[in-house]
C-alpha cells in the first residue's frame, strides 16, 4: 500500500514541478533555520559542563551601593579562597585566580612569543577546573611560587615538538619561571579562555581591595543557602576591620547611611548565559538572545509550514479527481488521510535532505558572524540528527494535516464531475494564514530596521574622544616607561604624528576605583581613576569644559592635580569644583596625597556603551603602561612604520604591536553587530519564504479564475482592470497584517531596547517603511501572475470547459 | 437485487431548491441490463450516484441485496460500494499519475488483496480486455477508447456483481463507443447486473430494458427493441 503512495507522491511531484520546489525550499529552508538554531542554543547551554563537578562550583561576587555608587562584579579579595577552605567545613575545595589583561612576551632561549590569554592562579586550580594535564601533576603543578603551566599549544609555540616539563622560560623580561605542566585544551568551552597559567599563591590579609575571581566547589548535598548565609556573615566579621580603618566607621554605620553591600555566589553554570556584570572576563553570551533567536525561529518555520499548507489546499483542485477516483474504487477517508500525510512527510524528508546542505554550505559563514564553532558533524550529531528527524517528521504530519483532512472530504460525486468551486471555507483558512504569514514578516521588518536603529546610535553617539586616528601601543618594559617622556620628541620628529600620550587603560581594559576625599569635607568620595600621561586629552580629543589641561610646565609629579569628568562633579555634588583640593587617599593606613581639582572635562565613554559612565578623576602619572599616538589621515601606513621603526631601536627586546582605538572601542559592540547580522539574514530569509507562498497562491489563484477572466475581456476589461481585480483582494490581505504587526512589534521592541543603557526613542518611519515595503513585495510577486494571466487569450480560457 | 422504494433527493443551495428525483420506486433483478434514458436535467446521474452510494437520498428506501443501505454513513457506504458496484464514467476518471496496471490494481488495493493475487487477476483481466500491450503506459499516452477500456477493466476487477455505467460511450467515436457496448454486452451474458445512463437510443438497444426519467419521476418502461424481438 504504501509503496502506492510513495510512487504516487514522487510522480506527483514532478508532475508539479514548481509548486514542488516552492514547497520543498521552503520547508527546506525552515528546517535550515530550525537545526542552525538547534546547534546554536545546544553550544550555548553547554559551557561549563565538561568541568567534573560543575554544578557544585560557584562565583563569588560583590554587590554593592556605596555613596550612590552602584557595583556588581565578580570580584573578590586575596584570602577569600583560602578562607573557604580552611573555615568551611563544607566546601570541596576553593580557588582564586588573577587575569593579565594583556599579551605578555614569553621567552624560551632564543624563540620569544607573544602569549595573549594569562591568569595568575594558586595551586587549587586544577582541582575546581580539572583540565587534562599532558604532562605534570595537576594537584602539585602551581604549588610552587616559580611555576607555570602552558596549554599544548603555548608550549608548541616556544617549544615546537621538545617536551617542556621542567624548562626555564622568561616572563616578560621580568623574571623566570618553571614550566610545571602542559595540559589540553578543555573538552567543551567556559566563559574564560587561558593559555599560560602563573603561579600566585601568597595572600595579603585586606579584604577591602578587590582584584581577584573566586571560585568555590562545594562538597555533595550541600544547603545552597545554608552555606551562603553562612558566608556572607563569615565574610561580613572580616571586612568589619578594613572598613571600620580605612573609611573610618563601623559597618553599622555604614549600613545606617544607606549603603548597601554583599557577598554573593553564583553558580558556574549560569556565568554564560546569565551573567552581564561589570568586569566579567570574556564578554559573556545572552539569554535574550537565545531567546530572540528561538522566537525568530520559530516565526520562519511558521512561515515555511504555512506555505507548505496553503500551497497544498490550493492546489487541492487538482487532486480532486483522484480523491474521487479513489474513493470509488474503495478507498476509505482514513486511507486518504494516511496516503497524503505520507505526500508531506515524504516532502519533509526531501527537504531536510536539501536543509543539510544548505546548513553546511552556511555554517562557515554563520560561524564568521555569531563568533561560534559551531558544525553539524560533531560530537552531538547524534543528538542533532534525532532533533532533526522528529522535527521533520512532526513538521510533515502537522502542515500536512490540514490540507490531508482537507482533500479526504471531498465527495466523490462533486469532485467527478469536476465540480469543485465549493471551497469557500478553504479559502478563509487560506487567506487566514497568508495574514498570519505577512504578519510575521512585518514584525521581522520592522524589528530588523529598529535594532539597525540602535546599533548606529551607538556607532555615531558621540563617544566623547575621537578614536579613529590614534593607535594604542603597549609598553612592555620598565625602562621605556620610565623614560618614555624623552623619547616623545623623537616620535613628534615626524610631522604626520601630531600627538603622543600615555594612559593606564584603553577600552576594554579595567579601570580601578580609588577613594577620595574633598578639603573640608569628612566624606569619602568613590572614584574611578585613570592615570594619563600630559597631553592626553589632545591625544584623544577629549573636550575640556572649565579649568585647564596638565601642564608639564607648571606641574611636577610629586604634587597631583585632578582633572575631572562631568559625571563625577554631579554625581558627588562638588560645587566649585575648580581650584578646591582634594586628597587621595592612597594607602591601607589612610594616608593622603593632596592635590588642587584643576579642571572638568566632558564625559567620554572610556568603557563602551554597556556600562554608563563613572565618576572619573584623572591624574598625571609617569607609571603608566599604554602609549597613543594621533596620527595624520593622509599616509597612515607610512607614518605607523615610522613609529614602529623608532620603537623598536627603543624597546629592542619587545617587538612592536599597535591596535587603533576605534577597534578597541567597536570591539565592544560587536556582539550587538553580530545579533543585528543574524537579524537581518532571518528576516531576508522570512520574506523570501513568504514572497514564494504569495507567489504559489497567486498562481493558484489566476488559473482558478481563468474562465472569469475570459469573460471579463470579452465583455470588455481592459488588462489594467484585470490585474488590479486579481491584486487588490491580496493587497487586502497584507494591509491586515500590517495592523497586527505594529502592535506586536512595537511591545517586543520596547523590551529589547530596555536592555541598553543608552537608546534610542522608539521611531514611527520603520513602522511605515516595513508596511510599504511588504506592500510593494506583494504587489510585484502578486502583479507578474495576475499580468499573465490577464494577458492570455479569452478564446483558451472560455475553452477552459 | 436492487429495490428503490419512494427515493427522493432535493438539491439546497442558499436561495434554490430543486427536486432532482421525486419519489421514485422500481426493482431490478439480477443479472439484468438496464437503460436510464431521459432529457438533461431530468435526474438519470442523480440516480445512479443513490443507486452506487456516492449520494445519500432525502427519504424514501433503497435496499440492495436484501439490505436497506440508504441512510448508511459513508463509512458504511463506502464498505457495500467497493465489494459490490464497479463504475464506469463517461470521462474515463483515470487517475494521470498511476500506469495502465496500477489504475487496474487500484481497488484490489483497497479492498486488501495481496500482491501475487493481484498481479494474477490483473494480468489476466488486461489479457482479456486486450490492452496488455499498454500496461505500464501513463493515462495520457492513450486514445480515448483505450481509456474507457480500462476503466472498464478497473471496473471488473473485483468482479463486482453490479455495474454502473454513466454515458460509458460519450466521449468515444463510433466504433470504439460499439466496442465498450459489446464488452458490456457480454459481462451480462456471464451474470453482471448492469445498469446504464444513456442519451443515445443506439447504446440503449444493448440493453434489455430502459426506464425513461424526466422532471425526477418515471414516466415510462419498456423492455428494449431486441429483447421483444428476441422474446
Amino acid at each position: 500500500m504504501f509503496k502506492n503512495y510513495i510512487k504516487v507522491a514522487f510522480r506527483s511531484l514532478k508532475k508539479n514541478k514548481v509548486y514542488a520546489i516552492i514547497n520543498i525550499l521552503g520547508l527546506a529552508l525552515g528546517l535550515t533555520v530550525t537545526v542552525l538554531v538547534f546547534l546554536f542554543i545546544t553550544d550555548e547551554t553547554s559551557y561549563e559542563k565538561h568541568w567534573s563537578g560543575y554544578d557544585r562550583v560557584y562565583r563569588t561576587g560583590i554587590k554593592a551601593d556605596m555613596m550612590g555608587q552602584k557595583m556588581d562584579a565578580p570580584i573578590s579579595p586575596s584570602p577569600m579562597a583560602n578562607t573557604f577552605r580552611t573555615e568551611f567545613t563544607d566546601v570541596e575545595t576553593a580557588t582564586r585566580i588573577n587575569t593579565v589583561n594583556q599579551e605578555i612576551m614569553v621567552r624560551y632561549q632564543q624563540t620569544k612569543v607573544y602569549i595573549q590569554k594569562g591568569v595568575y592562579a594558586d595551586s587549587s586550580f586544577f582541582k575546581v577546573f580539572d583540565y587534562t594535564f599532558v604532562h605534570g601533576d595537576p594537584n602539585t603543578a602551581l604549588k610552587e611560587d616559580n611555576a607555570i603551566v602552558l596549554t599544548e599549544e603555548s608550549a608548541r609555540k616556544l617549544f615546537g615538538d621538545k617536551n617542556a616539563l621542567g624548562e626555564v622560560v622568561n616572563y616578560d623580561n621580568r623574571r623566570d619561571y618553571i614550566v610545571r605542566g602542559i595540559v589540553k585544551e578543555p573538552s567543551g568551552q567556559a566563559h574564560f579562555q587561558f593559555d599560560m597559567f602563573m603561579a600566585s599563591n601568597d595572600i595579603r590579609n585586606v579584604w577591602m581591595s578587590n582584584n581577584f575571581h573566586t571560585y568555590v566547589k562545594l562538597k555533595e548535598g550541600v544547603d545552597l543557602a545554608v552555606f551562603e548565609a553562612e558566608m556572607k556573615r563569615n565574610f561580613m566579621k572580616k571586612i568589619e576591620p578594613d572598613v571600620e580603618r580605612f573609611m573610618k566607621i563601623t559597618v553599622e554605620e555604614f549600613f545606617k547611611q544607606g549603603n548597601a553591600f554583599e557577598y554573593q555566589l553564583q553558580a558556574l553554570a549560569d556565568i554564560h548565559l546569565y551573567s552581564q556584570k561589570d568586569w566579567e572576563i570574556e564578554q559573556n553570551g545572552n539569554i535574550i538572545y537565545l531567546f530572540v533567536f528561538i522566537g525568530i525561529a520559530l516565526l520562519v518555520i511558521l512561515i515555511a509550514g504555512i506555505n507548505f499548507m496553503n500551497l497544498s489546499t490550493a492546489r487541492a483542485g487538482k487532486r480532486a479527481k483522484e480523491v474521487g477516483v479513489r474513493k470509488v474504487t474503495g478507498a476509505s477517508r482514513k486511507m486518504l488521510i494516511v496516503q497524503f500525510l505520507t505526500e508531506s512527510v515524504i516532502q519533509s524528508f526531501l527537504a531536510l535532505f536539501l536543509a543539510f546542505v544548505l546548513i553546511e554550505l552556511f555554517l562557515p559563514g554563520f560561524n564568521n558572524i555569531m563568533e561560534t564553532n559551531l558544525s553539524l558533524f560533531n560530537g552531538h550529531f547524534g543528538t542533532t540528527l534525532l532533533f532533526a528527524f522528529l522535527v521533520t517528521l512532526g513538521y510533515g504530519l502537522f502542515a500536512g494535516s490540514y490540507p490531508a483532512f482537507f482533500l479526504s472530504g471531498f465527495q466523490p460525486i462533486s469532485v467527478l464531475k469536476g465540480d469543485l468551486t465549493k471551497t469557500k471555507s478553504g479559502a478563509l483558512l487560506r487567506k487566514s494564514l497568508v495574514v498570519i504569514q505577512f504578519t510575521a514578516s512585518t514584525i521581522l521588518i520592522i524589528g530588523m530596521i529598529i535594532i539597525f536603529n540602535q546599533i548606529s546610535f551607538l556607532h555615531d553617539k558621540d563617544i566623547g574622544f575621537k578614536g579613529d586616528q590614534v593607535i594604542v601601543v603597549p609598553i612592555q618594559t620598565d625602562a621605556m616607561t620610565e623614560n618614555f617622556r624623552n623619547y616623545k620628541g623623537i616620535f613628534l620628529k615626524n610631522s604626520n604624528v601630531l600627538d603622543v600620550s600615555r594612559a593606564s587603560y584603553f577600552p576594554g581594559d579595567n579601570p580601578n576605583q580609588n577613594m577620595y576625599i574633598l578639603d573640608g569635607s569628612d566624606e569619602q568620595l568613590p572614584l574611578w581613576n585613570m592615570e594619563v600621561d600630559y597631553d592626553f586629552l589632545k591625544t584623544l580629543d577629549i573636550q575640556l569644559l572649565e579649568g585647564r589641561d596638565f601642564d608639564r610646565e607648571k606641574e611636577s609629579d610629586s604634587i597631583p592635580y585632578f582633572i575631572l569628568n562631568e559625571t563625577a562633579v554631579s554625581n558627588l555634588n562638588i560645587e566649585n569644583a575648580i581650584g578646591r583640593r582634594m586628597g587621595q587617599i592612597i594607602n591601607n593606613n589612610g594616608e593622603k596625597r593632596y592635590g588642587n581639582i584643576i579642571g572638568i572635562v566632558k564625559d567620554f565613554h572610556i568603557e563602551g556603551f554597556n556600562s554608563p559612565i563613572r565618576p572619573m578623576v584623572l591624574q598625571v602619572s609617569n607609571d603608566v603602561w599604554f602609549a597613543s599616538f594621533k596620527i595624520a589621515p593622509t599616509d597612515s601606513k607610512a607614518t605607523i612604520s615610522f613609529i614602529e621603526n623608532e620603537w623598536n631601536k627603543l624597546e629592542p627586546s619587545h617587538p612592536f604591536r599597535y591596535t587603533y582605538l576605534d577597534d578597541k572601542f567597536g570591539a565592544l559592540l560587536r556582539q550587538q553587530e553580530n545579533f543585528g547580522t543574524m537579524f537581518l539574514f532571518l528576516t531576508i530569509l522570512a520574506i523570501i519564504i513568504s514572497a514564494m507562498g504569495l507567489y504559489g497562491l497567486a498562481s493558484y489563484t489566476a488559473e482558478q479564475r481563468t474562465k472569469e477572466i475570459g469573460i471579463r475581456k470579452v465583455l470588455g476589461a481592459s488588462v489594467r482592470q484585470i490585474m488590479q481585480m486579481l491584486t487588490k483582494d491580496f493587497m487586502k490581505l497584507v494591509l491586515i497584517s500590517n495592523i497586527f504587526a505594529w502592535p506586536i512589534t512595537y511591545l517586543l521592541a520596547k523590551n529589547w531596547l530596555s536592555n541598553f543603557s543608552y537608546q534610542i526613542d522608539m521611531p514611527i518611519l520603520p513602522y511605515i517603511f516595513a508596511t510599504i515595503f511588504a506592500l510593494i513585495i506583494a504587489l510585484i510577486t502578486v502583479s507578474s501572475q495576475a499580468y499573465f494571466a490577464a494577458n492570455s487569450d479569452p478564446v483558451n480560457a472560455l475553452k477552459y470547459e | 437485487m436492487i429495490k428503490l422504494n419512494k427515493l427522493s433527493k432535493v438539491y439546497r443551495t442558499d436561495e434554490v431548491e430543486s427536486t432532482a428525483l421525486n419519489e421514485v420506486s422500481f426493482e431490478i433483478s439480477q443479472g439484468e441490463f438496464v437503460s436510464v434514458m431521459g432529457p438533461s436535467g431530468c435526474g438519470k446521474s442523480t440516480l445512479l450516484n443513490i443507486l452506487g452510494m456516492l449520494d445519500k437520498p432525502e427519504s424514501g428506501s433503497y435496499e440492495f441485496l436484501g439490505n436497506e443501505v440508504a441512510q448508511l454513513n459513508e463509512k458504511g457506504r463506502s464498505e457495500v460500494r467497493k465489494k459490490n458496484i464497479g463504475f464506469i464514467f463517461q470521462n474515463f476518471n483515470l487517475i494521470d499519475e498511476l500506469t495502465v496496471f496500477e489504475n487496474i490494481e487500484l481497488p484490489l488495493l483497497y479492498n486488501k488483496v495481496n500482491s501475487s493475487e493481484r498481479k494474477k487477476r490483473v494480468n489476466e483481466l488486461i489479457e482479456k480486455i486486450g490492452i496488455a500491450h499498454r500496461a505500464s503506459h501513463f493515462p495520457q499516452q492513450l486514445s480515448g477508447g483505450q481509456q474507457q477500456r480500462v476503466a472498464v477493466a478497473r471496473a471488473l476487477i473485483t468482479k463486482p456483481p453490479v455495474i454502473l455505467a454513466d454515458e460509458p460511450t460519450g466521449n468515444l467515436d463510433s466504433s470504439h463507443g460499439n466496442e465498450v457496448m459489446e464488452l458490456l454486452c457480454e459481462l451480462n451474458e456471464a451474470g453482471t447486473t448492469i445498469i446504464m445512463v444513456t442519451h443515445s437510443a443506439h447504446d440503449a438497444s444493448y440493453s434489455n430494458r430502459i426506464i425513461n426519467l424526466l422532471d425526477g419521476q418515471i414516466v415510462s418502461e419498456k423492455k428494449s427493441k431486441i429483447v421483444q424481438a428476441a422474446v
